[in-house]
């Protein structure tokens, strides 16, 4: 029986172009093991085995993963949300985050357990967000669990640096920590618009302070549809500031928590950055607040979470080039 | 075996599925008036000196290979039979669902990704439309993928590239032909729920069967005549015409070919590589 379906296979899949697939009838767990063997000695690749069938890619299949930049592989980079309320209700917040969110607090030493498994699971940088993660007094403590082990950004939008925060800001190290600062616009109408009255001015603030301090800072711009020839003007502003390229990010809204309108995401259209919150794991943080992107309940053990989220954005890629190769061209 | 009466039709392999395509064709084409062998060239360039060389009767051109040929015959080339799909080609511009992104006049000053530099449907043609609608190269960030050089955009890499520039976020928008996306909302992928049409060009004229003056017209008619009665009701046409991402053969529109044409003048593109 194996030499018949061997037969099959050899002429299926031979006549099938590389990084197409075929599909072969089998009849159970030999048969599969049969088509296994083979795939594996004639350096062609099972996709799926369904019931009654394999799906066998002509050729060695390719490690989506391993074509990204290294930078962004899934697992390179983890996100933590510390907190989800925030000084500020911007209208885009991709978290609903506000002065009366639910705060959702990682504890310090949650911080410190999660930061141990990142560093085992091969994580190479850290990004704390919220809410605003300055909101917690004791911010500081966390990151001085992470910064040993891990180069940390902290998203924030600088504008509580005052009273015992000024004191405990001004006592972090500077080593291996970043200040990610939200700054929408190059003057104060667009910024105030979606972020509160007078925000504007205390981010330029914020932002000085940061370089005063001599910590490094990263300038962040989030633009929606109304954003106009803002990201011309911010260039100015990132100029006068002595930022350079890795020092400016300018990102468009999602459609996420707050926002009403935006850029439409999901797991299938997003290489996924891990990101842990106190309710879990989920796809990135653009959309932790979106049940349909929420990978797991808990996000320990880390390792096996990081790999299931490889695993599903592997698999889905796949699937694309596969369907991508079977174009129909000119 | 070759005979002398055989009609030899040139094609380029732009894929694996190129060789049973031709030889479909080539065994629809066994017991007719109009026998037909078909070689396979590496690129359309190579295919186009072929045709002029006389290698072979009739070449099985893109867009661009046309225009390329009739400005080396002085016009005097023929388009002898098309796709009913290349009567009605168009370019796409994709973005991300909801990035506010309307029309062409949007895409000042954002990333715009655009495929290899002789694919009439990525590059060519998207990148005439822009400056038709105002904005010239340096009034956007050009984000180019010259994947598939030499195939003028046939095996749709280019346009996949783009696309995935715009999931990756390293463009906000992508140029594509309508083959590409078509294709991609007729398979269903999850990911192109959360792609949307910025902007979609008018039709025009895709690839051709160009014959240069000197093959004799009847026997072009007579080949012409027996390829125009494939028939999508007939399951083993159907499986080639599948293949080849059409369901009839039509007369070349050849007024199809202006804007091309003129898009080709205006960005000075050479008669060849």
């Amino acid at each position: 029986m194996s030499l018949d379906l061997t037969l099959r296979l050899i002429e299926s899949v031979n006549a099938t172009p590389a990084g197409s697939t075929a599909l072969i009838d089998v009849t159970g767990t030999h048969d599969v093991s049969v088509a296994q063997r083979w795939a594996e000695a004639t350096g062609n690749t099972i996709l799926t085995v369904h019931p009654g069938a394999v799906e066998i890619l002509r050729g060695r299949m390719t490690d989506p993963i391993a074509a990204l930049p290294p930078d962004r592989r899934p697992g390179y980079r983890l996100w933590l949300y510390t907190n989800f309320h925030c000084n500020l209700a911007c209208d885009y917040c991709c978290v609903s985050s506000s002065p009366r969110a639910v705060p959702r607090i990682v504890s310090s030493e949650d911080t410190a357990e999660l930061v141990r498994q990142a560093t085992a699971a091969g994580v190479e940088e850290l990004f704390i967000t919220g809410g605003e993660p300055f909101m917690l007094l004791d911010l500081d403590e966390r990151l001085r669990a992470a910064l040993p082990h891990l180069p940390t950004t902290v998203l924030t939008n600088a504008m509580v640096w005052q009273g015992e925060r000024r004191t405990r800001l001004e006592a972090l190290p500077r080593e291996g920590l970043t200040f990610q600062i939200s700054l929408d616009s190059a003057t104060a109408e667009l910024h105030d618009r979606h972020r509160g009255a007078g925000s504007f001015d205390r981010a330029i603030a914020g932002i000085r302070l940061a370089i005063e301090l001599g910590f490094r800072v990263r300038v962040a711009a989030t633009l929606g549809h109304d954003a106009g020839t803002a990201e011309i003007e911010l260039i100015e502003l990132f100029d006068s500031l002595d930022l350079d390229a890795e020092q400016r990010v300018v990102r468009r809204v999602a459609q996420q928590g707050a926002a009403n309108e935006g850029l439409t995401v999901s797991r299938a259209s997003l290489i996924p950055e891990v990101c842990a919150t106190a309710d879990g794991v989920w796809w990135h943080p653009v959309a932790a607040a979106d049940p349909a992107m929420q990978v797991s309940t808990s996000w320990s053990p880390l390792d096996e979470v990081i790999d299931a989220v490889r695993d599903e954005y592997r698999q889905h890629r796949i699937r694309g080039d596969v369907l991508a190769s079977s174009f129909p061209c000119a | 075996m070759a005979s002398e009466n055989e009609v030899l039709v040139g094609a380029v392999a732009y894929s694996a599925n190129v060789v049973p395509i031709w030889e479909g064709i080539r065994d629809y084409f066994r017991d007719s008036d109009a026998p037909m062998d078909f070689v396979l060239y590496s690129n359309y360039e190579r295919q186009v000196e072929g045709l002029l060389a006389g290698h072979i009767d009739v070449a099985w051109n893109t867009n661009v290979a046309w225009v390329r040929t009739q400005r080396r015959t002085n016009g005097e080339a023929r388009a002898l039979a098309s796709r009913d799909t290349d009567l009605t080609f168009k370019t796409y511009m994709i973005s991300r669902a909801g990035s506010g992104l309307d029309d062409l006049a949007s895409l000042k000053a954002r990333r715009v990704a655009l495929g290899s530099r002789d694919s009439g449907q990525a590059r060519i043609l998207p990148m005439f439309f822009l400056e038709r609608a105002g904005l010239s190269a340096d009034d956007m960030d050009l984000v180019i993928f010259d994947s598939d050089v030499g195939k003028h955009g046939d095996t749709g890499k280019s346009d996949l590239d783009a696309l995935r520039a715009v999931i990756e976020d390293t463009a906000d928008v992508a140029a594509v032909g309508s083959n590409t996306w078509e294709a991609l909302l007729a398979a269903g992928d999850d990911t192109v729920a959360d792609l949307a049409v910025t902007w979609v060009s008018e039709n025009y004229t895709h690839c051709n069967f160009t014959a240069l003056p000197s093959f004799p017209a009847e026997r072009a008619d007579v080949w012409v005549e027996h390829l125009m009665a494939m028939d999508w009701e007939n399951p083993e046409h159907r499986r080639i015409l599948e293949l080849e991402g059409l369901t009839a053969w039509k007369p070349t529109d050849l007024a199809g070919y202006e804007t091309l044409v003129e898009a080709m003048q205006a960005q000075g593109t050479a008669d060849h590589w």
